[in-house]
């Protein structure tokens, strides 16, 4: 152990090999590897299915909700800020209470319905103002041209102001994405399913593999969903890539 | 033609008119500048043909026809626009953004493509390099070329430039302005030109629309006529100190009615007659001798002199 007064980092590589020696040379293993085989197919599986599922649906839900609400108040800026507060208000609620106080709600009861309206409901803002910012970012002078040689309003909305908005759309989408996912393992204290199910047991029964293994993987799930919507993004905006090489 | 009948506009939230009772014509082929200090409605003019703005009284025909007898998106899809701040789509290739209007108007793609290549000539961007590329890539000259391309992609007889050349170095300007001139000797079409340089104004149009504050017509005339006989002395602090050399940049020292120099050329400095008479006149200057001899691509050799350039100042002494 390092003495007082010396915070050297070797203080810090100790303990991360005494983690380490821990998970691989303790009397009770940290990670159970046999459990993870044996139970692969039947526990860890299916509660990761349902955590993509919750995740997936609870994204496309709030952009079904957050794409015209964000074009609407691109336009109609008055309605920015009263949208911009409700949906701010929403964020701010801690996820455990609302998944708690859904479920009082008569008629709702436990499983995916309240969480996935949760989660659609953290998700509004980021969605929203991202949304908002990237048509903000279009040129004016893009718009002006546009109008100039005869594009409809429509025409301008779904062949200019979005596509060009799209990156920073796409931006909202992996910040709102990331934390569905985090936020999604809460939903397993009301039996929504999902990754968190492996969370709350390994802490019930006392094991640690568990924990691990559903930390790991919506970390995982995080990162992959992450990167994908990034490719998806290039993939549709090949201008930014090559914007600069005048 | 395009005929402005008593056409004023006043903003919402304001009283005064920012275009004020403005009655001219642009005739079929010509180009028409319309120029004036910052803020004298030039845009909002330019921008009532193609009804981007709607005017608040008065009206606009084009080939007689008012120009609210067919939605504005049909009307804009007819008139070429092209403007300072060029607007290329940052997301289309140089090829698709010279596609937008013939696309829009549904021509067939082999159609697209071979007016894609032969605009890209036109204005000196070689198709193979440029076609595929995103705006992002040009420089600012060589977008300007591709804004102006865009505006005759589907060749409108009518062309509206709100400064086209104005975000683009003066050498670079002056090129694109000797080019555009070029082009316009082709394809004759009539255009509205807003700048708010005065030199410009005389180099691109075949008639000028000068607006003073307030957007009221001060003079509609030939760059010539303009320099000679300003109507008032807006126009005439306007046009400037220099309108008498203004003017002399107007000529060519081969158009001169100019007497044979016989043997009195002996050393003389010698003057292509493709001078401008400003230019010669300033070579004469830098040669310290009041005369030169102007020789073409043939062997006839003209005497020039102080007088005969004097000659054709007298008229615009007044
Ligand atoms: N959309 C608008 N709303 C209110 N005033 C405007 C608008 N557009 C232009 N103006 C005002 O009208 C006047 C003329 O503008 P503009 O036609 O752009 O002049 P120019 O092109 O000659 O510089 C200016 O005083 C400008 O501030
Ligand atoms: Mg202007």
């Amino acid at each position: 152990m390092p003495s007082a007064g010396d915070p050297s980092q070797e203080g810090v590589v100790e303990g991360g090999l005494a983690l380490l020696q821990g998970l691989e040379l303790g009397e009770q293993p940290t990670v159970d590897w046999d459990w993870i085989s044996r139970n692969f197919g039947d526990e860890i599986l299916p509660a990761l299915i349902g955590h993509v599922y919750l995740s997936f649906i609870s994204v496309a839900i709030a952009l079904a909700i957050a794409l015209p609400v964000g074009i609407f108040v691109s336009r109609y800026r008055k309605a920015y800020p009263p949208v911009t507060f409700v949906t701010g208000l929403l964020f701010a609620i801690p996820s455990l209470a609302f998944f708690a106080l859904l479920v009082t709600i008569p008629g709702v009861g436990v499983g995916p319905f309240p969480v996935i309206v949760a989660l659609v409901a953290y998700s509004l803002l980021v969605l929203i103002r991202n949304v908002v910012a990237g048509i903000d970012s279009v040129p004016a002078e893009t718009i002006d041209a546009a109008r100039g040689m005869g594009l409809t309003k429509r025409q301008i909305l779904f062949g200019v102001e979005i596509p060009l908005a799209l990156p920073v759309i796409v931006a909202g989408i992996r910040i709102a994405t990331v934390t569905i996912i985090g936020i999604a393992t809460i939903g397993a204290y009301i039996a929504a399913g999902g990754l968190g199910v492996l969370i709350f047991q390994g802490i019930s029964q006392d094991f640690p593999t568990k924990i691990i293994v559903g930390a790991a993987l919506a970390t995982l799930l995080a990162i992959l969903a992450d990167v994908t919507l990034l490719r998806f993004q290039r993939l549709f905006s090949p201008w930014t890539r090559r914007a600069g090489r005048a | 033609m395009i005929e402005f009948k008593n056409v004023s506009k006043t903003y919402p939230g304001s009283t005064k008119p920012v275009v004020d009772g403005l009655s001219f014509e642009v005739l079929d082929g010509e180009i028409c500048v319309l120029v004036g200090p910052s803020g004298c409605g030039k845009t909002t003019s330019m921008r009532m043909i193609n009804r981007l703005i709607e005017p608040s009284s008065g009206q606009i025909l084009i080939d007689g026809e008012p120009n609210t007898a067919m939605s504005g998106t049909k009307l804009r899809r007819k008139i070429g626009y092209a403007i300072q701040q060029i607007g290329l789509f940052p997301h289309r290739t140089i090829a698709d953004n010279i596609a937008i209007v013939p696309q829009l108007l549904d021509w067939d793609k082999s159609r697209i493509k071979s007016r894609i290549e032969e605009l890209l000539e036109l204005v000196g961007l070689e198709p193979g390099q440029y076609r595929g590329r995103y705006p992002a890539e040009l420089s600012g000259g060589q977008q300007q070329r591709v804004g102006v391309a865009r505006a005759l992609a589907a060749d409108p007889p009518i062309m509206l430039m709100d400064e086209p050349f104005g975000a683009v170095d003066p050498i670079n300007r002056s090129r694109l302005q000797d080019e555009f001139l070029r082009i316009q000797q082709e394809i004759r079409k009539t255009i509205v030109f807003v700048t708010h340089d005065i030199d410009e104004a005389i180099k691109m149009g075949d008639r000028i629309a000068i607006l003073k504050e307030g957007g009221v017509l001060a003079q509609y005339d030939t760059p010539e006529e303009i320099l000679t006989n300003p109507a008032s002395n807006f126009v005439n602090d306007f046009v400037g100190k220099d309108r008498i050399l203004k003017r002399l940049s107007l000529l060519r020292v081969g158009d001169m009615d100019l007497d044979p120099a016989n043997g009195n050329g002996e050393g003389l400095p010698t003057l292509s007659d493709r001078l401008t008479v400003r230019d010669a006149l300033s070579e004469l200057m830098g040669a310290g001798v009041g005369r030169g001899v102007v020789q073409g691509d043939g062997d006839e050799r003209r005497l020039l002199t102080m007088e005969s350039i004097e000659a054709l100042t007298k008229g615009a002494r007044a």
